[in-house]
């Protein structure tokens, strides 16, 4: 991330983009900058215009108003052949009429490459994906897994400068998934291509972006690196909508917390930073930087490595992550518990 | 100006060539028919009101109604269980039977009424059997009457009552049944609340073409029915050929093609899914006419069943279990119902090798004479060959504007589709004498009466209908992302098409040409129409042989024609049928 934070050359900018579908808005008033070799996802909920922003760049929707430049050249007037982009569809769109090898060549037969050349392109991206044996096959005869690999080798066999992804595992099961995003991570490493990703998958998101920009009813309403996004979330929609977020509101415990919140705001703490012990076990040392409260516990989740609670606080339920580790107190829906956390941990995040 | 704009982006001028053949030929003339019909510009219903004086016609109206709905009412009685048989058999059964049932709708319309005056006839197959055998002393007249009317049309009408109905049927997922038999229900109202309801768009379907059909009627009425069997198409006919008062004979053009409308619109109601009933009530403006056009298209689109009937193979059905007495009643059932459907086409088949100088059966003596007197005789040969000639260009003419006004249609925002839609399918949708008249007219203003060009243009408004539905169908299943993905592999527009798009719905343009083919081939009211008298189709030449004398070599035409099905299944089979290769049998590439 750093060498990349080094070049920052710009590859990708939208300038004030609005796309309406009659009276609606999918994007509003969009602006971004993606940087060379950089991956950046657009994350959002289902309707948020993060699907339709790809679109945009890929070329099959104009935009209303603004425009859009790749390597710093308008392409409003492009049409998409003529785009050099590189595509992983949601369904991958494999041509089902064309065995694997055809499919892989139609890309470099559409730039006039020759026969010969075709062949070692396509023998040579072959293994890098592990699918060599499976070069006569037709799209149907192959797993979700491996469609999957064959529509990143054919978005990537021309060396394209941009590659972009459309909920690229959506239709893959959780096992399959994890492998893929390591090879999906792996190969844009390799390829050092500037990558544009949409997914609703907060966890896709964070394990394979440099960067990730948060839409919502064709808005951006954050971008930033996973970490800094999920660490200082810049409202109570990011906080929520990337991971889980519990507000502290009408808690009524501490005056100290009141008086440092910025009018407007929420306090917001994340479930994995609030520590639980038995109601009658006294407060820490260092009690000063803390701030506790007394609850019931409302339910228990077991999660392998993870122990989930939801513990009643006055009116407010609070969710708590604790790692299941040896010589730990266990409790149980009813037990009275203190729950502790630093106030450094506490966030204020717009509304 | 937004919309405009729009319109501007979308592909929909490649619907122009379709429209322009069809606005000339057929669009325009009716137009102007309907202004004759009230005496434009003075406008009057003066011809109308002539056409309700005579009593006649009044009767030929009614009777025009009976008839249909009684045929309607038969295939709905004989249809309905024969597709529930189809679809509950094994399936392999069902494909055999599928294929039998699917012969008789792909085999010409002439040949199978010629078989029925053959069967029916007063020295035909049932008199003489009875004859021989002593059992009656004079012939029963049997042909010339209603009931012939009715063994006629429902024969001819029955497949297409059975297609849709076993496409709806197989559709139906059998745990529906058996999960309604676990909650108590016993077997028929299982049938009854689960099974019935769900085939209803099925059944709408097949009796809203059957209906249609029936009441435009012309070929099989005129020839099986006595002359107070008229319908209002031989009345309309022997307007035309009699009087040629061409604001009478409008009038009842268009007598005929508002009681159609108005049939359609009331069976056109969606009786079967009460899921738009609501909100069409909640739209008042005009469109809210707009959705039972819609259902109206998808109901045609039944039409192209036989072409479809790749897909039903695809799923796999389980007969349930059943009693002894049942499958008996069941197989009986089905027994009879092929028999009534094929039997025809084997008897002329036997018939056109008798070697007598009469049609006789069973043959006394066995000879091809009948066969050598058709390729011997210039005027049948002369007339295939124009056939073929004609058809050959209707179907290349009409699947290119076809699919080129499907592919537009498809990229068209909904409502503008279902409007295109349902005018480029008016000339399949109106009774066929209505077209006719319409198309004579608008050739007389081009001087091309009597060409061969003319007939090719009006064989083609019919045949353009069939492969827009049939392409268009093809193009509703095809994953416009494809496109997307070629076009991101920097594949230009045409590249796009003849690359992946034509690749991928070929099966549906061969479908469609196949029938652009087989509707020129076999059509006979509007060639008589346009024909004047100096082109000769094969239809034209066996209708004129069926009318005024019964030349036997009509009997090896009608055979020889008995086997095109076959070869139409054929190239079904080898255009649609193919299956994708599976994991264990690696086809080689098909598209290199």
């Amino acid at each position: 991330m750093l060498e990349k934070s080094l070049i920052q050359a710009t590859q990708i900018e939208f300038h004030r983009v609005t796309k309406m579908y009659g009276p609606v808005a999918a994007v509003r008033d969009l602006s971004l900058t993606v940087h060379r070799g950089e991956f950046l996802t657009i994350l959002g909920p289902s309707g948020s215009g993060k699907t339709t922003t790809l679109m945009l760049l890929a070329g099959f929707e104009a935009p209303t108003k603004g425009d859009i430049l790749i390597a710093g050249k308008s392409v409003a007037a492009v049409p998409s052949y003529r785009r050099d982009q590189g595509i992983v569809f949601q369904s991958y769109a494999l041509f089902p009429h064309l065995t694997v090898r055809r499919n892989l060549e139609f890309p470099l037969e559409m730039r006039g490459i020759k026969a010969t050349e075709r062949t070692a392109r396509v023998d040579r991206i072959l293994e890098r994906v592990h699918l060599s044996d499976f070069c006569d096959r037709m799209p149907s005869q192959l797993s979700g897994g491996q469609q999957q690999r064959v529509a990143l080798a054919r978005a990537l066999i021309a060396d394209p400068p941009v590659l972009l992804l459309d909920e690229p595992l959506g239709a893959l099961d959780r096992n399959l998934r994890e492998q893929m995003q390591v090879e999906i991570k792996s190969l844009h490493k390799d390829f050092g291509i500037t990558t544009v990703c949409v997914t609703h998958d907060q966890e896709e998101a964070l394990t394979l972006s440099d960067r990730i920009v948060v839409m919502r009813e064709g808005r951006i309403e954050q971008t930033d690196t996973p970490e800094a996004l999920y660490d200082r979330p810049a409202n109570r929609f990011v906080a929520s909508f990337l991971g889980e977020a519990n507000i502290l509101e009408n808690l009524g415990f501490d005056r100290e917390l009141v008086a440092t919140q910025p009018p407007g705001t929420f306090a917001m703490i994340r479930p994995e930073r609030i520590c639980v012990f038995p109601a009658d076990k006294t407060k820490r040392a260092d009690a000063g930087q803390r701030q506790s409260v007394t609850g019931t516990v409302d339910d228990m989740i077991y999660a392998g490595p993870l122990r989930k609670y939801r513990v009643r606080v006055g009116n407010s339920l609070l969710m708590v992550r604790e790692h299941v580790a040896s010589g730990q107190d266990i409790f149980r829906p009813g037990d009275e518990v203190r729950l502790e956390w630093l106030s450094s941990d506490i966030r204020f995040v717009a509304a | 100006m937004q919309t405009l704009q729009k319109l501007g982006r979308m592909p929909i001028g490649l619907t122009v060539p379709a429209l322009t053949i069809l606005l000339v030929v057929f669009g325009l003339p009716i137009v102007l028919l309907f202004l004759t019909s009230v005496n434009a510009p003075a406008l009057s219903l003066s011809n109308y009101q002539a056409f309700l004086r005579q009593p006649a016609n009044v009767r030929v109206l009614f009777q025009t109604i009976q008839v249909s709905v009684v045929a309607t009412a038969i295939c709905l009685i004989i249809g309905y269980p024969m597709a529930y048989l189809i679809t509950a058999a094994s399936k392999r059964v069902r494909m055999v039977l599928l294929v039998l049932v699917i012969i008789p709708y792909l085999t010409s319309l002439l040949v199978r009424t010629y078989a029925w005056i053959v069967i029916l006839g007063d020295s035909g197959l049932i008199n003489n059997l009875l004859l021989s055998t002593g059992l009656i002393s004079s012939p029963l007249s049997l042909i010339y009457s209603r009931m012939a009317v009715y063994i006629g049309m429902v024969h001819i009408m029955l497949p297409v009552m059975i297609l849709p109905l076993v496409s709806v049927m197989m559709g139906i997922d059998k745990s529906l049944v058996a999960a309604a038999r676990s909650m108590g229900a016993p077997p028929f109202a299982a049938f009854w609340r689960v099974f019935l309801p769900l085939s209803l768009p099925g059944l709408r379907s097949g009796l809203l073409l059957v209906f249609v059909f029936c009441l435009g009627f012309y070929i099989t009425p005129a020839a099986l029915g006595g002359l107070r069997d008229a319908m209002l198409s031989t009345l309309i006919a022997a307007q035309v050929a009699s009087s040629f008062n061409m604001a009478q004979t409008a009038a009842s053009a268009f007598i005929l093609l508002g009681i159609a409308a108005v049939m359609l619109s009331v069976l056109g109601l969606d009786l079967a899914d009460t899921k738009t009933h609501g909100t069409r009530l909640a739209r008042k403006s005009w469109r809210s006419g707009l959705p039972s056009f819609r259902a109206l298209t998808r109901d045609l689109n039944e039409l192209a069943s036989p072409y479809r009937a790749k897909r039903w193979t695809a799923k796999l059905y389980q007969a349930g279990g059943s009693s002894g007495l049942w499958t008996t009643l069941g197989t009986l059932f089905v027994l009879l119902v092929m028999l009534y459907l094929l039997f025809p086409s084997v008897v002329v088949i036997i018939m056109s090798f008798s070697g007598g100088e009469f049609l006789e059966f069973p043959p006394s003596t066995l000879s091809l004479k009948w066969y050598s007197s058709f390729f011997g005789d210039p005027s049948w040969t002369g007339a295939a060959w124009m056939s073929i000639q004609i058809g050959v260009a209707v179907a290349v003419l009409s699947t290119i504007v076809g699919t080129l006004a499907a592919y537009g249609l498809n990229r068209t925002f909904p409502r503008l589709r279902s409007f295109l839609t349902l005018i480029i399918l008016a000339p399949i949708t109106f009774p066929s004498i209505v077209v006719g008249i319409a198309a004579y007219f608008g050739l007389l203003n081009l001087g091309l009466i009597g060409t061969k060009t003319g007939i090719i243009l009006t064989h083609s408004i019919g045949a353009i209908a069939y492969v827009v539905v049939i392409v268009s169908a093809t193009l509703a299943n095809f994953d416009r992302r494809l496109e997307q993905a070629a076009k991101s592999m920097r594949a230009g527009p045409l590249q796009t098409f003849r690359r992946v798009t034509l690749p991928l719905i070929r099966p549906g343009v061969m479908g469609g040409a196949l029938f652009a083919f087989i509707h020129s081939f076999d059509e006979v009211v509007k060639t008589s129409l346009v024909s004047g008298f100096s082109v000769r189709t094969l239809p034209l030449k066996m209708w004129e042989n069926i009318r005024n004398q019964i030349d036997p070599t009509i009997a090896a035409v009608a055979s020889l024609l008995i086997l095109l099905p076959l070869l139409w299944l054929l190239v079904l089979y080898v255009t649609g049928w193919r299956p994708r290769p599976r994991a264990q049998n690696v086809l080689p590439d098909a598209v290199s």
